[in-house]
């Protein structure tokens, strides 16, 4: 079953082939493929290092390397000779036959030898998938997150057994036929912990939900786990892929939370994952005023500029049973300053209540307790802002 | 029906044989199964257990599915018991099969194992709706909440536990694709998954009618099955007690709540930019205590509203409604159409502009506009109502002066304001108001008649 009719290899001597032209003679000896190594560190190509005893004879050797029915970049096949490197073994040249996929070393060899090389070359269509699946506690505090390593040959080579490398951990021993994909544990952490995020954000959501004919205005969910010491990860980056989320529902059974796809998280980042829409914390945004102070006319009596008296309120209803934190964010297009800002007619400074992301978006964490016998918890953000120098379109 | 397969056979015991891979030690039936449907998504949690006769050393189990719509990547094998000596090596998705996955098992123990197998299939799902039944005088409601739950999955699960989830979870692929890949992962250099709108999801509606006496419980049940409610991350879990049978093919529909007495207020709203010249019937309620609701969120769905007449127990239909997903304590409004038996009637009844100023060529620069409205509102039915007229304005540069019984007056955002009245049985109100508007370069005279604090 090793190398099965695909990965050919022919040693072809110049002694005996000389005179030899054009048909190119094949098949001297075909031998044996040994270790073999399959490295997926690379996230777009893997890497396929085999070792092969090759029989050569003092001289100039031609060796023919031929494949068919797989992929792989003729450019990237190496030979190194693992006995014999340097000036016993020599590997001269390489040449391509026409409209074939093969090529051909040509080694000068000081004496007869049966040298052990090893050969490498990118294959593609065989590679390596990361999956996720986290089962959160019941009050969501922490994940039990294991990770699945999935292989997929459809290289068309079978490997029969091979030592399959990552980009950190040990290698480990595993044969995969084409076609055949292998799902297997690679990482198993218990109670990572997570924080629970609800995030509103201005531009991308509904402002008020009463405009909307019997919609719901989900807020979106996440999960944030930090891939550090203290989440006991940090060891290496993890990487991309989809994780499903499951909740422990306190009866011996779980339930599906959601999915998302997450990007490679180097050690020290977070991995955010969204998992579902709230439905229990409802914004309401309006625009209350908005008006143009400061007004610069020309000659003929028209505003050239001016500045904006603004004022946005959003109401925020908790009604869940548990507390939350909903993280707004708020968008002011061109140059502005705040007048005020309240919540719950308590003023917030910027930089102490809120943070500036960026010149034009604030972010607020809003504490909302839980809903109590009275109805929903609410609280009331207000921003009295101008937006200056404002020019008509 | 059954599709499932599930096959243990022992790689000690086939050494040598290795084309014909079958020895087959047991096959364990489904001891319990139990469902957790989505109805945001067309997916559905499946957990079964399963007791293993597995032997001390390598163990091979082969599961397969076909004509289900099993998602092959959620396959997931946990043992009950033993765990930390029993090792799920791999589980191998073999070339040129389909919907069969092969998980090989070391075992340091030889004997019965309870495993759990999960997995997400697709075909199964639920809706809920409701009936509502107004008494004479709509005061009051009875309203009913069911739930449908339907199979369509290609495989028949007996005796189920069966729990329904209410939420919005966000998925990637759809189930029922997942499921009909040829490979569980796909092949290199596919393209990798994108979230698909949400909408996109919503399921077919269900042709299948349960047959009218044929009672699928097997025992007559002496009364209707409760369904447990509980709250978990954003969602809510219900579980239907004991267990249900839903063949291929079958849906059936439980009570979910039945709830008499819930206090209605029969509301009315004119909105001439929304709803155009007609007054739209809104039956308002609160998820609450205090009308006899309030323990959990209402899921979406579809109310049926029936008005109960004479005394006999005869209905009549009033009209239906889509219902949103309802939190504890929220406001219901159920649009239940335009009407014509409660009218609004907006009359200009008089224009006037002044406050003129003009440039230094001379030309108009800025003016006033000031109209006065009669606002007539009749109910003519028999019962009291409640109704609120919102007005939009083509400014935000405005001013209001009120005359007569206008009832409640808030301003709504920047250009909107809202009057409620509330009216008698066969009366009618009117009010007046005067709006003033500023243009031009009367805007920066024009003073906000609300401040923000």
């Amino acid at each position: 079953m090793n190398s099965k009719k695909m990965t050919l290899m022919a040693i072809v001597l110049l002694l005996a082939a000389s005179g030899v032209v054009q048909a190119r003679i094949k098949l001297v000896a075909l031998p044996e493929r040994g270790a073999t190594v399959i490295r997926l560190d690379n996230p777009q190509w893997t890497l396929i290092e085999e070792e092969r005893v090759l029989t050569l004879q003092q001289g100039i050797n031609k060796v023919d390397f031929s494949w068919k029915g797989v992929s792989i970049d003729a450019d990237s096949i190496r030979l190194r000779a693992l006995d014999h490197p340097g000036k016993e073994v020599t590997l001269l040249n390489v040449s391509y036959p026409p409209n074939e996929a093969a090529l051909v070393w040509e080694i000068s060899c000081a004496d007869n030898y049966a040298e052990n090389v090893r050969i490498s070359y990118l294959l593609r269509n065989i590679d390596r998938l990361i999956t996720y699946k986290a089962i959160a506690d019941k009050p969501e505090t922490f994940v039990d997150l294991k990770s699945y390593l999935v292989l997929r040959n459809f290289s068309g080579e079978d490997f029969d057994k091979a030592r399959v490398l990552l980009d950190y951990g040990e290698a480990f021993e595993q044969g995969i036929d084409h076609e055949e994909t292998k799902q297997m544990l690679f990482l198993k952490a218990d109670k990572v912990p997570i924080t629970k995020i609800w995030t509103f954000d201005a531009a991308k959501l509904p402002w008020d939900p009463e405009k909307l004919e019997n919609k719901n205005v989900g807020i979106p969910v996440s999960y944030r786990i930090v891939n550090d010491a203290n989440s006991g990860l940090g060891e290496f980056a993890l990487w991309g892929g989809k994780a499903r989320l499951f909740q422990d529902d306190g009866q011996e059974s779980t339930i599906f939370l959601g999915e998302d796809v997450s990007g490679m998280v180097p050690v020290g980042e977070k991995m955010e994952l969204y998992i579902g829409d709230s439905r229990d914390i409802v914004v309401t945004q309006r625009k209350m005023k908005d008006i143009q102070i400061n007004k610069v006319e020309n000659n003929n009596d028209k505003v050239i500029l001016y500045d904006t008296d603004e004022v946005i309120t959003a109401k925020i209803e908790n009604f869940k049973d548990g507390a939350a934190v909903l993280t707004m964010i708020q968008h002011i297009p061109g140059e502005w300053d705040m007048e005020k800002c309240t919540v719950d007619g308590k003023e917030w400074k910027l930089g102490v209540d809120y943070k500036k992301k960026n010149a034009n978006t604030l972010e607020f964490e809003i504490k909302l307790p839980a809903r109590d016998e009275d109805g929903p918890a609410a609280k009331e953000l207000m921003m009295h802002y101008h937006r200056r120098h404002v020019r008509p379109r | 029906m059954k599709r499932m397969m599930l096959v243990l056979f022992l790689t000690a015991a086939i050494t040598g044989v290795v084309q014909a891979k079958v020895d087959l030690v047991t096959l364990p039936s489904r001891e319990t199964v139990q469902l957790t449907i989505y109805n945001s998504a067309d997916m559905t949690l499946v957990r079964e257990s399963r007791a293993l006769t597995l032997k001390d050393g390598k163990n091979k189990l082969q599961f397969s599915w076909a004509n289900t719509l099993i998602d092959p990547t959620s396959l997931e094998m946990l043992p009950k018991a033993s765990a930390d000596k029993i090792d799920i090596a791999d589980l191998t998705y073999p070339p040129s099969v389909r919907n069969l996955g092969l998980w090989n098992i070391k075992s340091g123990v030889s004997g019965n194992v309870p495993v759990e197998i999960t997995y997400l299939t697709s075909g199964l799902s639920w809706r809920a709706f409701y009936m509502g039944t107004l008494t004479e005088d709509e005061k009051t409601m009875r309203l009913q909440g069911y739930v449908r739950v339907t199979n369509n999955s290609g495989e028949d699960y007996e005796n189920a536990q069966t729990r329904l989830i209410v939420g919005k979870v966000h998925i990637l692929d759809r189930i029922a694709d997942l499921a009909r890949r040829q490979y569980p992962y796909g092949r290199p250099g596919e393209a990798p998954p994108v979230a698909v709108p949400r909408s996109a999801l919503a399921r077919g509606e269900v042709r299948v009618l349960l047959a009218r006496s044929r009672a699928l419980s097997e025992k007559l049940a002496e009364k209707p099955k409760e369904i447990k409610k509980e709250g978990l991350s954003e969602y809510f879990l219900y579980t239907i007690e004991g267990t249900e049978t839903i063949p291929t093919g079958w849906s059936k529909r439980l009570l979910s709540f039945d709830v008499d007495k819930v206090p209605v207020v029969n509301l009315y709203k004119f909105e001439q930019e929304r709803y155009g010249n007609f007054v739209v019937r809104f039956l308002s309620f609160k998820n609450d205590e205090e009308h006899e609701l309030g323990e959990t969120p209402i899921p979406g769905g579809l109310l049926k509203v029936y008005r109960g007449v004479g005394d006999q127990g005869h209905l009549s239909y009033t009209g239906q409604s889509s219902f949103k997903y309802i939190p504890v304590d929220e406001d219901v409004e159920l649009n239940l159409g335009a009407v014509a038996n409660v009218v609004v009637e907006p009359t200009l009844m008089d224009f006037e502009t002044k406050n003129y100023r003009f440039d230094r060529n001379g030309n108009i620069s800025g003016w006033d506009e000031i109209r006065t409205f009669k606002v007539e509102v009749r109910n003519t039915r028999e019962i009291p109502i409640r109704v609120e007229i919102k007005r939009n304005f083509p400014t935000q540069y405005w001013e209001l002066k009120k005359n007569g019984e206008f009832g409640q007056f808030e301003q709504v955002d920047l250009d909107t304001v809202k009057f409620t009245l509330s009216l008698e049985p066969r009366s009618k109100n009117q009010f007046e108001y005067v709006l003033t508007t500023y243009h031009g370069v009367r805007e920066d005279d024009w003073r906000p008649l609300v401040s923000e604090e």
